[in-house]
């Protein structure tokens, strides 16, 4: 256990591009991971979960950088992903750089749902989009413009 | 910091759909009327989605769609009436329907027609009955419909006519859809219709935008869907009812034997039971992917919660579904299921999946499913354990065993030992994992009880006769014919009622762009910023000279109108400077002057008196603040001057007063008499003259340090001073003291005694501390003044 270390990985992406890549252990640097270079960002990811009942939120806490509200904010209003990935590895084995044995122990993919926070530090909601509530499907219904106004039987 | 907290274990089983609760029982909702009034399309009504496909003579579903346009017309002589209605049969497009399977009331009736995105037929709606003598008048709908685009519907057009007198001119229109609308399939990959569950739910899904498809998680759809498959759980059905897509996803999926789940963050539904690569329920061995020990379960961490009576209590479950005849109404079925031996007369719980299930075993399977849980499924589980080697591969749905060693009894030793299905996985960032596991029942080999209960129940095969016997209101042949109704239609232009859209483009694409002017509020009085201080002499006051002087009149002038002006006097001896002056809270208050909303620019005035010599003057403004309780706010300082000085033209005589403390000797104190002076230079003398000598031997400066004033000051009007000789003079005797008006000439002056240092003796300090006392008749001091003390010149 004293040698087990947990590295969180962050990344927002859409189906065209991917926007930023963080990650939040190694300080100050700039790492390769999956061919792709991870530049640190301090975030904190808690509370993934997987099971029953679906729709459980992942909350992302950030300080309320310049960089940070803006990347969170194009995420929301552009409907983009957020990838987490949480890896487990041996501490003893370096803690300059990913090494290539370590363990992919968790993922959760979210839509930006929420931002929250203070002056100083954001708090990022993921999760889908699919309210608990409000009437979704089926998802058309009769209007105007497809049945015009419709007979009076 | 965020709290995370997590659902109390007792709803475990209620979140994971192992325990429902039932709350209303009532007639079959898959259950059609036949013989009804045609029903109209109303705005605002969803959109039926026909969800279907026959396989094996089995699935299908009866629909009777909605109306949207009718025309109504008689013949003038036979008062042969022909109805003409337009119906949608469904969203999406779907196959043509063989003339066979569509109906007006039981009846396979009229002229048909069928297509796909736009309106059927070309018949233009409308009332044309007229009144025939002697026949009865047909009282058909006036408000008879306009058209519409029909955008992504599947649209059917239905002729017929009724002789004289006849009351089934508006009985209801039926279809029997063998294959429903074209989705593609997630099994094969191909578009075309489908009764699998999964295939209906990615529809519902992709066409609600409600999340990307990118959070679906396919994989774990793939393999429900192959698990429907496989165990014959299959979706035929008209989905009509408007519902929340989560609901909807929760409440489907517990009657295919699935339940909902997120895995990394994607949606998706995955089998109740374990099964095996083929999509078969797994009725071999199970063999757990890891076992739980004292070594990985955090001590007291272990939480368990029993099932209650009420959720474990024996029942029948009574599961009502729609046997389905080929080209015919439903006729829906009831299928009762119980534990043998246990809750022969009840209680029944009913579970309705008469809308779209269609076959016997899949409602036999969701019965047994209910029963054995109840009867098998014991106990939920948490407990947190250490990170070990499962944790890159423990998954939801993961069958583990959880063993721990309980010691109650002196040379006993027992077991918690159970199999468990995990039901939830929680990682926290201190690496402890949290594991939600619901009892996994399992026979002397470790079988899956329920999993071998679902897998051998099947329904009993009966098939329920329609009861129906007569047949002579089909048209001839129509019973047997597959004939595709023709795909007839026109393309609307759209109406005028267009969606309202408003264009970015034009607007602005950037939902949070900020304003691009620079800020520019109304001037908020009580808002200002501190004004800068001014600079200068006597900064922020005018009228007075640089020192000012007794007799002038200092103005200060506050930042706003109906402010308040306070002078203040700051004793010079109790600051270092005037910086300090100004901040010092020892200072008196000499008198506020409150200024009105006019004129204010004019400012405050004080005239300086004798009192303010040797103090600085400081002027304070606060402006008017109606929130403060004394009508003002905070004050701040706008203005100070240097410390006053008498205005010695005003005065004849001057002498000097204070303390000398000789190079030798004890200090003593010193008055001079009264001396008349002009108006000059007054000061203490050195040996070679006053003002310029303060210094005492400007011949040889070098030889002495003065501290009071600072060396090489010129000081007129100097009334202290303090010096120490520096080195020996062995040829003379330096002294200090005197002073004369005007200051000239040369020698000690005779009013103050000299005082020597003795100028062989180095280091010797000579300090002469005093002040000026003025008069105008030589007796009555009326001022008096500490003289100047830094490298001023005096008055």
């Amino acid at each position: 256990m004293s040698n087990r270390g947990q590295s969180q990985y962050l990344r927002i992406y859409d189906n065209s591009q991917t926007y930023v890549r963080w990650q939040a252990y190694y300080i100050n640097q700039t790492i390769t991971l999956d061919s792709a270079s991870w530049s640190y960002n301090p975030f904190n990811a808690d509370g993934m979960m997987a099971g029953s009942p679906a729709g459980s939120d992942v909350t992302i806490t950030v300080p309320a950088t310049t960089t940070a509200i803006s990347v969170f904010k194009a995420a929301l209003n552009n409907n983009r992903l957020c990838e987490i990935k949480m890896y487990e590895f041996d501490t003893r084995l370096s803690q300059s750089a990913p090494i290539s044995t370590q363990s992919l122990i968790a993922t959760y993919v979210g839509e930006v749902s929420k931002i929250s926070g203070n002056f100083t530090e954001l708090s990022i909601n993921l999760s889908s989009a699919l309210s608990p509530v409000g009437a979704q499907v089926p998802p058309r219904k009769f209007t105007t413009l497809l049945i015009g106004a419709p007979v009076r039987l | 910091m965020s709290i995370q907290i997590r659902d109390p274990l007792a709803l475990l089983p209620y979140q994971s759909g192992l325990v429902t609760t039932i709350t209303e029982e009532g007639a079959a909702k898959g259950q059609s009327p036949l013989d009804s009034r045609q029903k109209a399309a109303v705005i605002g009504e969803p959109i039926p989605i026909v969800f279907c496909r026959r396989v094996s003579s089995n699935g299908g579903v009866l629909v009777s769609p909605a109306a949207t346009e009718g025309r109504y017309e008689n013949n003038s002589t036979t008062n042969v009436l022909t109805t003409k209605i337009h119906l949608v049969l469904s969203e999406g497009d779907m196959d043509q329907l063989p003339i066979k399977d569509v109906f007006q009331r039981a009846c396979r009736v009229g002229t048909w027609a069928q297509t796909y995105d736009r309106r059927a037929e070309t018949w233009d709606p409308g009332n044309f009955i007229v009144a025939v003598a002697t026949k009865k008048f047909w009282n058909c709908p006036l408000y008879c419909g306009t058209q519409g685009t029909y955008d992504n519907m599947t649209t059917l057009s239905f002729i017929n006519t009724h002789d004289d007198g006849s009351e089934l001119w508006d009985r209801q229109v039926h279809c029997f859809v063998r294959n429903g609308i074209n989705v593609t399939r997630i099994l094969d990959d191909i578009t075309g219709p489908s009764n699998n569950v999964i295939d209906l739910a990615l529809y519902l899904i992709t066409q609600s935008s409600r999340f990307p498809s990118s959070m679906v998680d396919l994989t774990m759809m793939e393999d429900a869907a192959l698990f429907c498959n496989v165990n014959g759980l299959f979706y035929n059905g008209e989905f009509k009812e408007s519902t929340n897509l989560e609901d909807w996803l929760q409440s489907i999926s517990s009657d295919f034997l699935l339940r909902v789940s997120d895995k990394n963050g994607k949606k998706g539904l995955r089998p109740r039971l374990q099964t095996n690569a083929n999509g078969t329920i797994k009725t071999t061995a199970i063999e757990p992917v890891f076992t739980f020990t004292e070594d990985h379960v955090i001590i007291e961490s272990f939480e368990i919660d029993y099932i209650s009576l009420e959720n474990r209590k024996a029942i029948t479950a009574l599961v009502l579904w729609r046997q389905q005849p080929d080209s015919d109404i439903g006729i829906i079925r009831s299928a009762e299921i119980r534990m043998t031996g246990l809750a022969d007369n009840g209680p029944l719980e009913q579970y309705d999946l008469s809308q779209f299930c269609a076959t016997e075993d899949h409602a036999v399977k969701v019965g047994t499913y209910r029963v054995a849980s109840r009867y098998y499924v014991t106990h939920t589980l948490r407990i947190r354990v250490a990170p070990s080697s499962f944790n890159a591969t423990l998954i939801v749905g993961d069958v583990v065993r959880v063993r721990l060693r309980r010691e109650t009894n002196v040379g006993t030793v027992s077991y918690h030992n159970h199999f468990y299905e995990v039901e939830r996985i929680a990682r926290a960032i201190s690496g402890v994992i949290s594991l939600d596991l619901i009892h996994f029942p399992v026979d002397s080999q470790n079988r899956s009880l329920v999993g071998l209960a679902v897998n051998a129940a099947v329904g009993n095969g009966y098939t329920v006769p329609t009861g129906r016997t007569d047949f002579t209101c089909d048209i001839a042949g129509r019973a047997v014919d597959n004939t595709p109704l023709p795909d007839v239609g026109e393309t609307i232009s759209p109406i005028n009622d267009p969606p309202v859209e408003t264009d970015p483009a034009e607007l602005g694409n950037e939902p949070d762009a900020g304003p691009t002017d620079p800020v520019d509020n109304p001037e908020d009085p009580l808002d200002e910023p501190e004004p800068s201080y001014p600079s200068g002499p006597n900064p922020g006051v005018t009228g007075v000279s640089d020192p000012p002087k007794e007799g002038e009149t200092a103005n200060a002038v506050p930042p706003c109108p109906g402010g308040k002006v306070c002078w203040y006097r700051v004793t010079k001896s109790l600051v270092a400077d005037i910086e300090e002056a100004r901040t010092t809270t020892n200072r008196t208050l000499i008198q506020c002057e409150t200024l009105g909303t006019s004129g204010w620019e004019a400012g405050a005035s004080l005239v300086l008196t004798n009192d303010d010599i040797d103090h600085y003057i400081i002027a304070e403004a606060t402006c008017p603040d109606p929130s403060s309780p004394d009508g003002f706010g905070e004050p701040s300082l706008i203005g100070i001057t240097e410390p006053a000085e008498p205005d010695i033209y005003s005065y004849t005589y001057v002498r000097w007063t204070g303390t000398i403390t000789p190079a030798t000797g004890a200090a003593y104190q010193v008055t001079t008499p009264f001396a008349m002076f002009f108006a000059g230079v007054v000061a203490l003398r050195g040996l070679w003259g006053c003002g310029q000598d303060i210094e005492f031997n400007q011949n040889n400066a070098a030889s002495f340090e003065t501290t009071v004033p600072p060396t090489g000051a010129v000081s007129p009007w100097r009334a202290s001073v303090i010096t120490t000789n520096k080195t020996t003079n062995p040829t003379g005797v330096y002294a200090l003291g005197g002073f004369a008006s005007p200051c000239f000439g040369s020698g000690p002056g005779s009013q103050i005694p000299g005082t020597a240092f003795g100028g062989t003796v180095e280091g010797r300090v000579i300090s002469v501390i005093g002040n000026w006392e003025f008069s105008n008749n030589g007796v009555d001091v009326i001022t008096q003044w500490e003289g100047t003390t830094g490298n001023e010149q005096g008055p």
